[in-house]
């Protein structure tokens, strides 16, 4: 009954600076704010590494740094970007959407929470430190060992093992903690079967991550016992193999490719209902489909090593092929989904749909790359540097973009500007086609990847310039974005509840939600709670409600 | 709408029917550790499958005092479910006793286990037969510490009289975790000690 | 802005006949025509998985631009959509062709695994690549010749078409990858792990450039090579050539050093241990270079401020090898003298007064 005068800043006679709340909170949907701003961050961080790598590669020649360096830029950028970037943005929209959707008060284990979070940005500064004690790590975000052995690198790389223990540690922690908070704190009538998509595709992730990320610091801690400790695992002089360290490599590795996605293709699947005004179609299919990726997710690692020529080929290619499958299903649903909808393009809906037409791309070269003999071809070109960002950039970085512009109104009560939104989403997807898809015409010409410069001979250049000019659209598209939320957050709050007409719980409290989220729940009979209530359940085509929709933009 | 008390279950507290949210905390936690020395056991067996003289000529290990040590470790997982089983009944001096006996063994366990690194003939950076075994008796060993530094708070606030029949999840979470621990000892001596 | 069905139509049809010409009549979509029997195997494989992809693509982004154009949200109008939770029929469809599909093409993709990566007995020409940081050697066992590569273009690997070749790749310190764009192949090159590949070549006279594909340091971007194909009577020529050429190469000369010996040595591949050396003018010298590189050979030889070679250090010197080399008189001057495997980054200053 009297639940919100539990919360504790109500009964406090005193207030503590902004500063030291932020601090110090324990609240999810603050840690979850606090990962969103580390990430991005970190996002502009690596971003600015990656301008460098792509103002050197413009034109034949090294003009601007060494190839050391050129080596230390990618690894940083590639270590940064899925390390402290995308998972932690992921981790940040659980953080903040999870118990919300749920209609939990908090996430299972608040301070444990707050522990994964500040653990990041100490990672973070350990691993970028090495660029000023002699140079950063500098062997790939791979760290293929015997190059990442103390006879071949320098200590960047024992900063980068550091940090790396302490981000493994964070989200072997959060994910703990996300599937506490799943399992034990759903509300009443919230059954796993009408949880929203997106905690599903977060839940799926958590397992993927408690049972990959392990085994990867038990990987790393290895490389770090033979680069200080005389270990031999990958030494291959003293009876190690270097072999050994791809695999417990891959074995995280590739869940690690479905950690960074699914929670995006669940962001995806919030928003292209609500903004087609229809439910998910194929809900249960869905779910089906994200449990087979994480799944399979397990039997696939080695498909990045067909060329060592020490795996068994034929087995990985099947079980790689067959994860098209599930993907190929989730694609249908999105479009079944929109289908005789009506779609109103809010920005979160356009990035929802440049993430279906990009992250296409991606996922289609993956279901070439399942085939060995094409693999041998194109494996470590630029054909490679394609797929993953077509999957990482194309397809969770538009599934966070989407997100944010979703669920701003919920965190700060007020809407990003639709205009500005709009100039950031085209120049992103205009950018975003023109760095990354010759990238797989220069693989199929023969450039690998990782090189820091290349022969005039090779008729690389042109296609490099062009990829060079998109990475600057890319880049001046953060900008609007930026000064978005700058002057959103200068204006008025007046963004109400539900500002989308949404579906699920978030939008049933406040914006944003008061400590301990809700002060009421409605009841939760199917997947869209909100909507029942808004519709009544079961509707097929029920009258509007005229308070909701008054708050709606018609289609521009 | 629903009544409003029950849809606000407090965070951290297991507001519904079924294991308590921090055992379920401790559960998903072992799962990782598994794991984690899942890795390890990985490790070892994808480079012993490499070797065809296995462990290398010149590594002598210690079979009778790790068979002592076993012997040691899985009684104290019987002496920590005595434990528990005495809490849950909401004998508190029976479950301190049993605890104390339990930190004991695992104290005797970590003594031998450094007993035997000092004695040994190899170190780590003696091969990669001396790089595993140092490897993972190593992390086993610092989750032995781990367990014995936790059953101790445990412990502490057992003597100091906290704990009941109904709420004793730091007891239970703890024992989990010295099980564990218990069986990766029996996953360690088998492959180590007995699979040679 | 609202469009007229018929424009939409229009846009929707300019909109995927694009994509089709784009995807389809795109000849940069596809990789160069291969240079070995194996690479056409792989490139007629990549093409039969082109051929779906493109046809997914374009249903794909058509369907989305379809539904985006179609079933956008008119101004005013708030009724609600029907409510379609799923069709069984539907989705059972889009699950079993996908999955028919995928199996048919790793069916397809295993027969040619097989036809690629399988090794005749009896290869007419057997070669041992070996990488290291940042070079690589081919050695001929069965012609007793062995070249290792010296400055930025890397070793040549002559090769007979026509012939089964087998390649052997071992490493001596890092995992390097070698990879030929014409070939379209590659394989990683892998210490303590021998790995093989069989080759047949096509066209003779014609020169491939190839390169690391695996990150090994920072001279990965420039560890190429080139390989010169040659019909099997020119290539038995060549190797009687070359096989007098080394007999004819007098064995280094032992002892009977003239003027002060440097001592030099280098324990990585990125630089030498001493980055000066002096000697003394108008009078031969003798350099004693000691190599402690775990993998990789080096040498002693010296180029003038514009960069001409004035002194080639020969024969390398292998990994824990001294070799002696004696160098010819210097005029007075500052000189630069470098390794020729590593000449990008093995550099030092030899001043000669």
């Amino acid at each position: 009954m009297a639940t919100t005068v539990l919360a504790p800043g109500a009964t406090r006679t005193y207030r503590r600076s902004a500063l030291y709340e932020w601090l110090t909170t324990t609240d999810h949907k603050k840690i979850g704010i606090l990962y969103l701003t580390n990430s991005f961050l970190f996002f502009l961080l690596a971003g600015l590494l990656a301008l460098v790598i792509r103002s050197e590669l413009a034109v034949p020649g090294l003009q601007f740094v060494n190839s050391s360096t050129y080596n230390q830029l990618f690894t940083m950028h590639g270590t940064t970007m899925i390390f402290l970037v995308l998972m932690p943005f992921l981790a940040g929209l659980g953080n903040y959407a999870v118990p919300l959707q749920i209609g939990a008060a908090d996430m299972a284990f608040p301070r444990i929470n707050a522990l994964s979070f500040w653990m990041l940005p100490l990672g973070g500064i350990l691993m970028f430190s090495g660029f000023f004690f002699g140079g950063a790590a500098a062997e790939g975000w791979t760290s293929y060992s015997p190059l990442a052995q103390a006879k071949y690198s320098g200590s960047g790389t024992d900063l980068w093992i550091v940090a790396l223990l302490l981000i493994g540690t964070s989200s072997i922690l959060g994910s703990i903690n996300f599937l506490a908070t799943i399992f034990k704190l759903r509300a009443p009538g919230m059954t796993l079967l009408r949880m929203p998509v997106f905690v599903w595709t977060v839940m799926v992730t958590s397992l993927l991550i408690l049972l990959a990320t392990p085994v990867f610091t038990s990987g790393v801690f290895m490389l770090y016992i033979d680069r200080n400790f005389g270990g031999a695992f990958f030494d291959p002089a003293s009876g190690g193999n270097p072999i050994l360290w791809q695999n417990l490599f891959w074995f995280f590795g590739h869940p690690e490719v479905y950690i960074l996605i699914l929670p995006a293709m669940g962001v995806i699947s919030e928003v292209v209902p609500v903004f087609s005004r229809k439910p998910i179609f194929g809900y249960k299919a869905f779910i089906f489909a994200t449990l087979l990726i994480g799944g399979l997710g397990f039997s696939v690692w080695a498909h990045h090593m067909f060329t060592t020529g020490a795996v068994y080929l034929p087995f990985f290619s099947l079980t790689t092929s067959l994860i098209g499958v599930p993907t190929g299903i989730k694609f249908f649903n999105w479009i079944a989904t929109m289908w005789r909808g009506k779609i109103s393009f809010a920005t979160p809906m356009l990035f929802a749909v440049g993430f279906l037409s990009t992250f296409l791309v991606g996922g289609l070269d993956g279901a070439i790359l399942a085939s060995p003999p094409v693999d041998f071809a194109l494996h470590d070109t630029y054909w490679i540097v394609a797929h993953i960002h077509f999957v990482f950039f194309g397809g969770t970085m538009f599934g966070v973009f989407a997100a944010a512009y979703y669920w701003f109104p919920k965190m700060f009560g007020a809407r990003l500007d639709e205009g500005l939104g709009k100039i950031h989403f085209v120049l992103m997807l205009i950018g975003t086609w023109v760095t990354f898809f010759p990238m797989h015409l220069l693989g199929l010409e023969g450039m690998p990847r990782r090189i820091a410069d290349y022969s005039p001979a090779a008729g690389w250049t042109d296609l490099n310039t062009v990829e060079t000019i998109g990475s600057f659209i890319i880049a001046i598209s953060v900008l609007p974005f930026m000064w978005n939320v700058f002057v959103t957050l200068r204006g008025p709050r007046d963004a109400g509840d539900d500002p989308w007409d949404g579906y699920t719980l978030e939008w049933a409290t406040t914006s944003p939600p008061p400590p301990y989220n809700f002060d009421h729940l409605p009841p939760i009979r199917s997947e869209r709670p909100l909507f029942d209530l808004k519709y009544g359940h079961g509707a097929r085509r029920a009258l509007p409600s005229a308070s909701v929709a008054t708050t709606q933009e018609g289609a521009s | 709408m629903a009544g409003r008390a029950e849809a606000l279950p407090a965070p951290g507290h297991g507001a519904r029917q079924g294991i308590d949210t921090a055992l379920v905390g401790m559960l998903l936690f072992i799962a990782s550790e598994i794991m984690f020395f899942a890795g390890l056991f990985g490790a070892y067996f994808n480079i012993r499958a490499e070797h065809t003289v296995w462990p290398p000529q010149g590594f002598e290990l210690d079979l009778g005092l790790a068979a002592v040590l076993t012997v040691i470790l899985v009684s104290s997982s019987f002496t920590m479910q005595y434990a528990v089983s005495c809490i849950r009944k909401g004998d508190r001096t029976g479950m301190v006793r049993a605890m104390t006996v339990t930190v004991i063994l695992g104290v005797i366990f970590l003594c031998g286990q450094l007993y035997d690194y000092a004695s040994l003939g190899f170190g780590i950076s003696s091969g990669v037969y001396g790089t595993l075994f140092f490897t993972m008796t190593g992390f086993h060993g610092a989750h032995v510490l781990g367990g014995v530094i936790g059953m101790s708070v445990v412990l502490l606030r057992g003597i100091n009289g906290q704990f009941s029949a109904r709420h004793h999840t730091a007891v239970e979470a703890v024992s989990i975790y010295w099980h564990f621990v218990d069986v990766v000892w029996i996953g360690l001596f088998s492959t180590l000690y007995l699979l040679r | 802005m609202q469009l007229s069905p018929r424009v939409r139509s229009v846009v929707t049809v300019a909109g995927l006949a694009g994509a089709v010409l784009l995807l389809g009549g795109c000849s940069a979509l596809y990789p160069p025509n291969a240079a070995s029997s194996q690479g056409a195997d792989i490139r007629t494989l990549y093409s039969i998985f082109m051929v779906p992809m493109i046809a997914i693509f374009v249903l794909v982004e058509g369907l989305i631009v379809w539904s985006v154009l179609r079933y956008r949200r008119r101004k005013g109008d708030d009724e609600l959509p029907v409510q379609t939770h799923g069709n069984n029929l539907l989705e059972i469809t889009w699950t079993v062709l996908p999955t028919l599909l995928v199996l048919v093409l790793f069916f397809v993709s295993w027969q040619t695994l097989n036809k690629v990566d399988a090794e005749p007995a009896n290869p007419a020409v057997t070669v041992d690549v070996t990488g290291f940081q940042w070079q690589w050697t081919f050695a001929y066992p069965q012609y007793n010749l062995s070249y290792t590569g010296i400055g930025d273009q890397g070793p040549v690997l002559v090769l007979p078409v026509d012939e089964v070749i087998h390649v052997r790749l071992h490493s001596n310190d890092v995992i390097h990858s070698f990879y030929v764009p014409d070939f379209l192949f590659k394989r990683d090159v892998i210490p303590g792990q021998v790995n093989n590949f069989d080759l047949n070549l096509k066209d003779a006279g014609v020169t491939y450039t190839g390169q690391c594909a695996q990150l090994c340091g920072m001279g990965h971007y420039q560890m190429r090579f080139t390989v010169q194909t040659m019909t099997p009577a020119n290539f038995q020529a060549w190797v009687q050539a070359e096989q007098a050429k080394a007999k004819a190469t007098p064995a280094p000369a032992a002892g009977g050093q003239a003027g002060p010996t440097l001592q030099l040595s280098a324990s990585s591949t990125t630089s030498f241990d001493e980055t000066s050396l002096s000697a003394p003018a108008g009078q031969p010298f003798t350099v004693q270079l000691t190599n402690k590189t775990a993998g990789a050979p080096h040498n002693f030889s010296i180029k003038d401020a514009s960069g001409k070679v004035l002194f080639t250090g020969l024969p390398l010197a292998q990994p824990g090898q001294t070799v002696s080399y004696s160098v010819p008189a210097l005029p007075a001057g500052t000189y630069t003298f470098f390794c020729s495997v590593h000449p990008t980054n093995m550099t030092g200053t030899l001043t000669v007064k």
